[in-house]
C-alpha cells in the first residue's frame, strides 16, 4: 500500500511539473484500476490521490453500476407483519458517494448541485409497476433511506485531505457487498460558488479466483453445477461419515 | 474469520456457521433426530436470503445423511422397494416445490411462506416434543408408551384407507402388503417440504411409515435416510438448476460442522439421560419458533425492506 501510494504520488507531482497538465484545473488518479471480490473480500478501501493548480474546494461523487432492486412494504396480516406489496427500482447506482472538503450544500446552490448529481436523494430512478405520483413518491423516498441506511448512499463532508493548495487525497471505503462493474469516480472544483474544474476517473470491481469460478459455473451451467456439486457434498458426507467407521469395523 | 458466499452474496463468519452445523448435529447426534429443520431458521436469522438457506439447507442433508445411508444399506435395513416408490413420489413433490418456490420468489412472497411455514412446523415439533419429554422424564416412560398407542389408534383410520387403496403391492424386506399410492402421496408431501424447508421429513416419514404404514421400526429409519438422501440431492441439483441459490462454502462448512457436532453428540448421548435430551431439544426448537412468532408480530423497525437483484 505504501509503495503504491509513493508511486501515485510521484506520479502526480510529475503531471504537475509538466506544463500541459498544469494549465488543467485538476488531476486525478485513483489507487487501483481493478478491485478483485475473493472469498475473504470483506470490503476495501481505495485511495483516489489528485492535484489542483490553486486553493479551492473539493467533491467527488463515486458512482457505482446501475442494479435492480425489489421494495416490499409491509402488511398487517391479522396479528402478523408480513410483506404485502412490491415493485421494482431500476436506473438507480448501486453506489453513490459524495465525499468534499466541506457540506455541499454551503459550497453550490441546489440548482448546481443537482445539475452535477450531488443530490443523494436526487437519483432520477423508474419504479415499476408505474404508480401515481403520490405512491411512487412514497417507495422513492423509502429507496433512498434504506440506501442510505445500509451505507451505499452518503455523503462525507470531511473525507479529502489537501495538503498546500495542491494535492488532495480521498479515503473511499468499499462496502464488503459490492455490485460488480464499471465504478466512476468524478472530482469537481469549486469556487465560489461555481464549478471550475471537473475530471473523471474509474476502476473496476470485478469477482476474482473461486468466486467467479464458483459465480459463473452456478449461473451459466447450473443443472450440471448442481449435479457435480450434489456429489461432492454426499461424498465429502460419505468420506467424513463412512470412513472413520470402515477403519473402526 | 469471515468469508464471502458467492450465491448469498454476503460476508459470514466461518466459525459461526461451523457452531451451527455443529450444534444441530449435536442434537442429532444426542437425540437421534436429523436436526434440518433447524439449521434453514438460524441461516435466515443470519441474514441468508431464505431461498439460499432452504436449497443450501437440501445441499447439506444430502451431505450428511449420505454416510448414515451407507451404514444402514450395509447393514440391511433398507426396504429398497419402499424406498423407490417413495423416491417416486418425492422427485414429483420436490421438483413441484422447486417451481413453486421459483413462482413464489417472482411474486415476493416466498419469504412469507417460508417463515409461515416453520413457525407452524417447529411449532408442531416442539410441543409434541415438549409433552413426549415431560411424559417420560415425570412417568418414567409408561405415559409414554399409552401416548404412543393412542397416536396409532387415533390413525388407524388412515392404516384402513390405505387398505383400500387401488395398486396393492407386496414389500417383503418390511413384511407389509398395501397400496403404493400411500408411499407416493407420502414421498410427494415431504419432497415439496424438502424443496420450500431445506428438511428433510425424517420427522414425518418416520411416524406415518411405522404407525400408518405398520413397517417394523428396524427398516424404517434406512429406509427414510434412503429416502432423504436421494430426495435432498434431487431437491438440491434442482434448486441449483432452476433458482441459482445453492451456495457451495454454506453447504460444505455446514456439512463439517455437522459431522463434528454428529460424533459428539453421539458419544455424549450414550452418558448422558435420553429424556433430558429430548427436553433440552424441545427447548431449543421451542425457542426458534417463539423467535421467529415474535418477529412476525412485532411491529417492523422500517415498514419497508429492500432486496437486491442477483448480479
Amino acid at each position: 500500500m505504501a509503495r503504491a501510494l509513493r508511486w501515485l504520488f510521484l506520479a502526480v507531482a510529475a503531471m504537475l511539473q509538466n506544463p500541459s497538465w498544469a494549465d488543467e484545473p485538476l488531476v486525478v488518479v485513483p489507487e487501483t484500476s481493478e478491485v478483485n471480490i475473493n472469498t475473504d473480500f470483506a470490503g476495501s478501501n481505495l485511495k483516489a490521490v489528485g492535484a489542483m493548480n490553486g486553493p479551492g474546494d473539493l467533491i467527488i461523487k463515486v458512482v457505482g453500476p446501475q442494479q435492480e432492486a425489489t421494495l416490499s412494504r409491509e402488511t398487517k396480516l391479522g396479528p402478523f407483519w408480513v410483506e404485502g406489496d412490491t415493485v421494482k427500482v431500476e436506473g438507480a447506482p448501486s453506489l453513490l458517494f459524495l465525499y468534499a472538503t466541506a457540506p455541499i450544500a454551503s459550497l453550490l446552490p441546489a440548482a448546481e448541485q443537482e445539475k452535477y448529481g450531488l443530490l443523494l436523494e436526487g437519483v432520477p430512478v423508474q419504479i415499476r409497476p408505474q404508480l401515481q405520483a403520490h405512491a411512487a413518491t412514497d417507495w422513492r423516498k423509502a429507496f433512498f433511506r434504506l440506501k442510505e441506511r445500509q451505507g451505499y448512499y452518503y455523503e462525507d463532508d470531511h473525507a479529502i485531505r489537501v495538503f498546500g493548495d495542491r494535492l488532495y487525497i480521498a479515503d473511499i471505503r468499499l462496502p464488503g457487498d459490492l455490485q460488480v462493474g464499471d465504478y466512476f469516480v468524478e472530482t469537481l472544483l469549486v469556487k465560489s460558488g461555481k464549478v471550475v474544474g471537473h475530471t473523471t476517473g474509474h476502476f473496476n470491481v470485478r469477482l476474482s479466483g473461486m468466486e467467479r469460478w464458483v459465480w459463473i459455473a452456478a449461473h451459466d451451467h447450473s443443472w450440471l453445477f448442481g449435479t457435480f456439486f450434489t456429489l461432492l457434498a454426499m461424498l465429502l458426507g460419505f468420506a467424513l461419515n463412512a470412513i472413520p467407521y470402515r477403519r473402526t469395523v | 474469520m469471515e468469508l464471502f458466499l458467492p450465491i448469498a452474496h454476503m460476508d459470514v463468519n466461518v466459525v459461526l456457521i461451523v457452531l451451527y452445523g455443529s450444534v444441530v448435529g449435536l442434537l442429532s447426534g444426542l437425540v437421534g433426530v436429523g436436526g434440518g429443520f433447524l439449521i434453514t431458521p438460524l441461516l435466515i436469522f443470519t441474514g441468508v436470503p431464505p431461498i439460499v438457506a432452504v436449497s443450501t439447507g437440501a445441499a447439506q442433508m444430502a451431505g450428511t445423511a449420505s454416510g448414515a445411508s451407507y451404514l444402514h444399506w450395509r447393514h440391511g435395513n433398507i426396504d429398497f422397494k419402499m424406498g423407490l416408490i417413495l423416491l417416486i413420489g418425492s422427485w414429483l413433490g420436490g421438483g413441484s416445490g422447486v417451481y413453486l418456490a421459483k413462482a413464489l420468489l417472482h411474486s415476493g412472497q416466498f419469504g412469507n411462506v417460508v417463515v409461515f411455514l416453520y413457525v407452524v412446523l417447529l411449532g408442531l415439533i416442539g410441543v409434541s416434543m415438549l409433552i413426549e419429554s415431560l411424559r417420560a422424564v415425570f412417568f418414567a416412560g409408561a405415559a409414554g408408551e399409552a401416548g404412543a398407542g393412542a397416536a396409532a389408534a387415533s390413525r388407524s383410520w388412515l392404516r384402513t384407507l390405505v387398505e383400500r387403496l387401488p395398486w396393492q403391492l407386496r414389500f417383503p424386506a418390511s413384511g407389509v402388503r398395501m397400496s403404493a399410492v400411500g408411499p407416493l402421496i407420502l414421498g410427494a408431501a415431504v419432497g415439496i417440504l424438502t424443496s420450500l424447508m431445506g428438511v428433510g421429513g425424517g420427522f414425518i416419514m418416520v411416524p406415518v411409515m411405522i404407525y400408518v404404514l405398520k413397517m417394523p421400526t428396524k427398516v424404517v429409519v434406512g429406509t427414510s435416510l434412503f429416502q432423504l438422501l436421494f430426495t435432498t440431492a434431487a431437491v438440491s441439483v434442482m434448486q441449483a438448476g432452476v433458482n441459482h441459490s445453492v451456495d457451495p462454502f454454506l453447504a460444505l462448512i455446514l456439512i463439517l460442522g455437522s459431522v463434528l457436532g454428529t460424533k459428539l453428540g453421539a458419544r455424549l448421548g450414550a452418558r448422558l439421560p435420553a429424556e433430558k435430551l429430548r427436553l433440552i431439544l424441545a427447548l431449543v426448537v421451542l425457542a426458534v419458533a417463539v423467535k421467529m412468532i415474535v418477529t412476525l408480530v412485532m411491529p417492523p423497525s422500517d415498514m419497508y425492506d429492500m432486496t437486491i437483484e442477483a448480479h
